[in-house]
């Protein structure tokens, strides 16, 4: 869980370079560092293509080249004229491609990316489109002169034509305009939730203890009491919170097992369940609880803790001399 | 160009799809609901006990099934509260799940699994 996040989080500032880029070009260091890390990270998204395209192999290098950086002066031109000839080839191609490579992803994300970072699927499609919507431009400045889109930046590439708009490109504008205005929209670019792992100790030989019980208690803002019931439940053991603000259980329990307890937790009485946004209250209102939004307003009821069915494991002779 | 370009455009999460829940009422939810859990006993000894399987079915002849399948000893429980439970020796949470969808005994989205 950690690791992961230590991957992730650097990953936001990048991606708005990236949608820099796409406007300007010719910054110089959109490229190189930036680029690599991505490239690194997505697992090879613009070599996808490369092996699905059928079209004439000189176009697979242009394509790498839109991802990477665009310092390449000299070789831009040289792009553009290739495209020229490929062009409507080029654009199902490409259209197709990113059907193809998004696949895959959605589902190559493990149950924490589902859960908290689905952003990581929705980045790699935005990366993708940028592709694509270059290469649209492309294909609609066909007949105007190259140079002319030497010096246009990136979404307004109708500015110096006097020609009707397409469809796809006045609603890739809007929908760059509204990602500028408000980044936090979207839910692939959102602030990220990152949680503290659980420290987990062991306490003798037949009890646990959660130490930073409390802290992540309020990382989650939730009520201890409300965290512990639900721990306690599905371990169906029992346990308490002792002086020092760490949780006792009962049982033999590692980090890893209890992470994914609190994963759970986060999960039914954490994230709205409908925008999947943190920023959530709890609320107890007639006997249920009721997991308020704060960023999109929704409120819906969520499943009370219950331990249900427990089996005799202690000693039943202990149990049944309590009970006479 | 097409609408899965558009991320919001494109359901990756359908606030509006049937969750599984809301088609039989609230009640009939939690009954509907099997819960396979796990106990821990001493040592590294564990328990799994499932929860909440239709009594239309006969436990017994499930259990012996399983008990076949896993290679593990079980038994039917009657709890007073939640009906006859089965109880299994070891952590057969992943098996007994699999093993519940695949006989069809209930929908697999009707399976919560608790525990670590």
């Amino acid at each position: 869980m950690k690791d992961k996040h230590c991957r992730m989080v650097p990953f936001d500032p990048n991606m708005k370079k990236k949608k820099k880029k796409k406007k300007m070009p010719f910054d110089p260091d959109a490229g190189t560092a930036v680029d690599g890390e991505v490239e690194a990270a997505t697992d090879g998204a613009p070599s996808t293509p490369v092996t699905v395209t059928s079209t004439p192999q000189e176009e697979v290098p242009d394509k790498i080249e839109d991802d990477m950086s665009l310092e390449f002066g000299g070789l831009k031109k040289k792009k553009k004229s290739k495209k020229k000839i490929l062009d409507l080839d080029d654009l199902g191609e490409s259209v197709s491609n990113t059907d193809n490579t998004e696949t895959p992803k959605n589902d190559g994300g493990d149950d924490f990316s589902d859960d908290f970072s689905l952003d990581f699927p929705a980045r790699k499609k935005k990366k993708n489109r940028s592709v694509v919507f270059d290469q649209q431009d492309d294909d609609d400045e066909g007949g105007s002169s190259s140079k002319l889109k030497e010096d246009i930046v990136g979404d307004k590439t109708w500015s110096g034509t006097d020609r009707d708009y397409t469809y796809d490109e006045l609603l890739l504008r809007v929908f760059d305009i509204m990602r500028e205005k408000n980044p936090e929209m979207i839910s692939g670019e959102k602030k990220k939730f990152v949680m503290r792992p659980p420290q987990v100790l062991r306490v003798g030989t037949r009890k646990s203890s959660f130490a930073n019980f409390t802290d992540i208690c309020r990382l989650l803002h939730r009520q201890p009491k409300h965290v512990l019931a639900f721990l306690l439940a599905e371990l169906g053991t029992s346990g308490s919170v002792d002086g020092n603000n760490q949780l006792i259980i009962r049982g033999k329990y590692n980090q890893k097992q209890i992470e994914n307890v609190l994963r759970r937790y986060i999960k039914e009485y954490v994230t709205c369940h409908t925008c999947r946004s943190p920023d959530t209250l709890l609320q107890k209102d007639t006997r249920l609880y009721f997991l308020q939004c704060e960023t999109c307003g929704s409120r819906c009821s969520v499943a009370s803790i219950k331990s249900g069915f427990q089996a005799v494991t202690g000693k039943r002779a202990a149990i049944r001399a309590k009970t006479t | 160009m097409t609408t899965d370009s558009i991320q919001n455009l494109k359901g990756g999460y359908d606030p509006f799809a049937d969750t599984g829940e809301d088609e039989v009422g609230n009640n009939k939810v939690q009954e509907g609901l099997i819960h396979i859990r796990i106990q821990q006993r001493n040592g590294r000894k564990t328990l799994t006990t499932v929860q909440g399987i239709n009594p239309k079915y006969d436990l017994k002849r499930i259990v012996k099934a399983c008990k076949r399948e896993f290679a593990c000893n079980g038994t039917v429980v009657d709890h007073a509260e939640y009906g006859e439970c089965i109880q299994l020796q070891g952590d057969q949470r992943d098996q007994i799940k699999k093993f519940i969808a695949d006989v069809g005994l209930a929908r697999p989205e009707l399976i919560k699994v608790h525990g670590f």
